[in-house]
């Protein structure tokens, strides 16, 4: 099970697409950086089959006025959680 | 990496051929067998043909790829032209001491070659 | 991060197109570093990755060098594994057929087994 780390707006590319077709069922999708904003919706509409297993990484969301913001179903982490979901993977793969 | 700066000249028949900090070509068509000879000589290396063969290989394989090769594609390179017998590190350590990529592609007026240590 | 990975092919995700900032080169640069020291190297073109394999590219219009010689010169670098996306070469009107490299193309569905089965991964 790997760790997947998006750190760009779904707005901007078709970069997003890309990551889910690279995603094997069990991996995870962190959201970091500029990729926050896809996990408010209606841009989080496109990671709604992550369910259960897309995060977000709270200070970015903070830091961009995203804090509560996130789609409910989006799990909002901080840096601890963030080394905790690492730890849980095999290996992180980043896409930018 | 391709570098501009110009760390001193030698000169090769009348010609004032540019060199970076490395004694690699700063100008790249400056390349003559001349200049390849010049440079061996001022390490005191003679160059035979079995030297030549090498660096000929090497001209090809920038004309072809527009790198220089690191050491494995080198002896690959050197392999599939001259055969197994001279397509071995050994062979090139032997002609080329040292550093056979580095101080082949620099008598070669290759650029240095980024991808190896 | 406990799982055994010295056996695993490094791989490789090319992402951004020729003549776009240095993305692709320097993808290839660490593909060519890992294999000048004898590493098992898999390239994955993805994305606008996949138009470095489209046929009948030049250098730049200010001399930029292109990147088919260096696609030429992988073969020289033991590097022989290519794999494409197919969904990527489908949007942009490529089929493998008339790319000039041997790539083998990867099914939507095979895509996570290819990057699961590498480590260290590197996405350029």
């Amino acid at each position: 099970m790997l760790l997947h780390l998006l750190n760009r707006s779904p707005a901007s590319s078709r970069l997003i697409q890309d990551v889910l077709r690279a995603m094997g069922p069990e991996d995870r999708l962190l959201l970091i950086e500029s990729g926050v904003y896809g996990a408010v919706p209606p841009q989080s509409a496109g990671f709604e089959t992550l369910k259960g297993r897309c995060y977000a990484l709270q200070e970015d969301l903070t830091s961009r006025g995203l804090a509560e913001r996130q789609a409910d179903w989006i799990i909002p982490v901080d840096m601890a959680g963030f080394v905790a979901l690492t730890a849980e993977t095999q290996r992180t793969v980043s896409w930018y | 990496m391709a570098t501009t700066s110009i760390a001193r000249h030698l000169t090769v028949e009348g010609r004032d051929v540019a060199l970076d900090p490395e004694g690699y070509l700063v100008h790249l068509e400056d390349w003559t067998p001349a200049v390849a000879e010049a440079l061996a000589a001022e390490e005191a290396r003679t160059l035979t043909a079995e030297h030549w063969e090498i660096l000929d290989i090497l001209r090809d394989f920038y004309r072809r790829y527009e790198m220089a090769p690191a050491m494995r594609p080198l002896v690959k390179a050197v392999g599939q032209r001259l055969g197994p017998e001279k397509g071995r590190s050994l062979h090139l350590m032997r002609l080329f001491p040292d550093s056979p990529a580095k101080v082949a592609a620099r008598l070669a007026g290759l650029p240095k070659p980024t991808n190896c240590l | 991060m406990s799982d055994d990975t010295a056996d695993m092919p490094l791989l490789v995700i090319l992402r951004h197109a020729p003549h776009d900032g240095s993305w692709l080169r320097e993808g290839l640069d660490v593909a060519l570093v890992a294999a000048a020291f004898g590493r098992a190297v898999t390239l994955l073109f993805m994305g606008d990755g996949v138009e470095a394999l489209r046929p009948g590219q030049t250098a730049g219009p200010l001399g930029q060098k292109g990147t088919h010689p260096t696609l030429d010169m992988l073969a020289m670098y033991d590097i022989e594994d290519l794999r494409v996306d197919a969904t990527s070469l489908a949007e942009r009107g490529l089929s493998t057929a008339e790319l000039p490299w041997p790539a083998r193309s990867v099914a939507a569905e095979e895509l996570p087994a290819v990057i699961a089965a590498a480590s260290p991964v590197f996405n350029f």
